[in-house]
């Protein structure tokens, strides 16, 4: 019992790696928050673009889609910051985290908006359009209230499930929560900072599943 | 009031339309009958272009409102629709589905835009259902409110595509007896329907419509009672 204490609950450990800990807890929380932010509102303007339905730009969303929801989002990473300054791009690790896990929740989210569109009675259009409504008010007023309510769980599983990659970006050199928790345990050949890590990753999604649970009900009208 | 002149529409290249004129004098009621398929929603809805015709002319008090460089919006407020599967939006309350256009389309305030929407609630006889929402009310109910959302933005001409053919029987009554009010205070309709008795009580001018041309027109007398043409004559057997 001591030793899995010890092991796993090691105060002196905990208290060492604190600072280093709470730093790779601001750079996951920031980096989460941002990718959530432009994920969803890229997957929800492409969705929004789709319903135009020029065959074009259909065609280049679905490719868009289809191609990103295919790729580990770790070979994106690496593509934007290990082989895009041989094209004379250069990024930081950072921002080649937050862009591909962001590219990648605006393909699997733009699916998943592109479906609740869909499941919309076209009679909803017609009521709407036939009023008078612009095509945009009808889409965030009649359209946009209604396809949410089918697009939440799915949404929430998909955010999360991404956001959680920001793991991945150690691998280009951003010292994210996990990293740090990995780093800190070969030092000190102890487990506490994952099970800090662990701790810090409740804090960061389980408040977004809650908030997800919230809007549910909120949008259960009837 | 309005008038369309030689509309023609096809869908993948079947002529759904083939030169269809519909004349509606202000305050007339123009019911439109026709077996199924016949092309009568497409019509209606050619008119305040939820459909864009291939070819013709609308004219609303003598404005043309088909072609390009149309205000589809403006148009659209002054053509009240009611759909056959009545279309409320189910995240809104009655009273929600009345001001929205009012407050988003005619940029009313929040007070003002309720205060014409009871009234427009008040009159298909609904004030009291202001809070209820879509789902909870009946069918008959749901379709008097969808009436409401039309009138309220206080259009020239209401149009009406088969309002009581998603009704359960004993619902049909309490909306054509809110069509009927409508009638009387002098709105202009054209009205989709195979409610034969609405059709010969409240029309001024009956139109049969078969395989997108009209057969015939006339007043209601003419058109029940010595049918001028055999497809109507077999259709008048058929409905009733
Ligand atoms: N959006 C559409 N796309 C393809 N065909 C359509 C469309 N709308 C109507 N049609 C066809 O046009 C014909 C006339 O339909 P409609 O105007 O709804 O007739 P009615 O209202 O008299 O029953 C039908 O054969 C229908 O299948
Ligand atoms: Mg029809």
């Amino acid at each position: 019992m001591d030793r899995i204490l010890a092991q796993f609950f090691n105060a002196e450990v905990a208290a060492q790696y604190l600072p280093s800990m709470a730093s790779g807890f601001a750079v996951t929380l920031g980096l989460a928050a941002l990718i959530v932010v432009t994920g969803l509102s890229g997957g929800l303007a492409l969705a929004v673009a789709r319903t135009f339905q020029l065959r074009a730009v259909t065609f280049a969303i679905v490719a868009y889609a289809d191609i990103l929801r295919c790729l580990p989002p770790l070979t994106l990473m690496f593509m934007f910051y290990f082989a895009f300054p041989l094209a004379g791009i250069s990024m930081s690790g950072m921002t080649a985290a937050w862009l591909a896990l962001s590219l990648v929740l605006a393909a699997f989210s733009e699916e998943i908006f592109w479906t609740a569109f869909l499941s919309i009675n076209k009679g909803q259009w017609e009521a709407a359009r036939s009023t008078g409504l612009s095509f945009g008010q009808t889409i965030s007023h009649v359209i946009l209230p209604q396809a949410m309510r089918v697009a939440i769980p799915s949404l929430t599983n998909r955010t999360i499930a991404i956001t959680k990659g920001v793991a991945l970006a150690s691998a280009v050199a951003v010292p994210e929560m996990l990293g740090e928790a990995i780093a800190a345990t070969s030092y000190s050949s102890n487990s506490t900072p994952l099970l800090m890590a662990a701790a810090g990753y409740m804090i960061i999604f389980l408040p977004l599943a809650i908030f997800s649970r919230r809007l549910e009900t909120r949008f259960r009208w009837n | 009031m309005l008038r369309a002149h030689a509309i023609w529409k096809s869908f993948d290249g079947i002529d759904v339309l083939k030169g269809v004129d519909l004349h509606v004098q202000e305050r007339e009621c123009v019911c439109i009958l026709g077996p199924s398929g016949s092309g009568k929603s497409t019509m209606l809805r050619c008119l305040n272009r939820l459909e864009e015709p291939d070819s013709g002319e609308i004219y609303l008090d003598g404005q043309k409102v088909s072609g390009p460089s149309v205000d589809l919006n403006g148009l659209r407020q002054q053509l009240g629709m009611v759909f056959q599967s009545f279309n409320l939006y189910p995240h809104l309350n009655a009273l929600g589905n009345v001001t929205l256009a009012l407050r988003k389309v005619k940029k009313l305030a929040r007070p003002e835009a309720d205060e014409i929407a009871i009234k427009a609630l008040d009159t298909v006889g609904l004030r009291h259902k202001a809070d209820a929402m879509p789902a909870t009310l009946s069918g008959g109910q749901q379709q008097r409110v969808a009436i409401a959302r039309a009138i309220a933005l206080n259009p020239k001409v209401m149009l009406f595509d088969e309002p009581t053919s998603a009704l359960d029987p004993e619902l049909v009554g309490s909306v054509i007896s809110t069509m009927r009010d409508l009638r009387t205070e002098g709105m202009t309709m054209v009205v989709v329907t195979h409610e034969l008795r609405f059709a010969r009580e409240a029309a001024d001018k009956v139109v049969f419509m078969a395989d997108g041309v009209e057969v015939a027109k006339g007043p209601p007398p003419e058109i029940f009672d010595a049918p001028p043409h055999p497809r109507l004559a077999e259709f008048l057997q058929q409905v009733s």
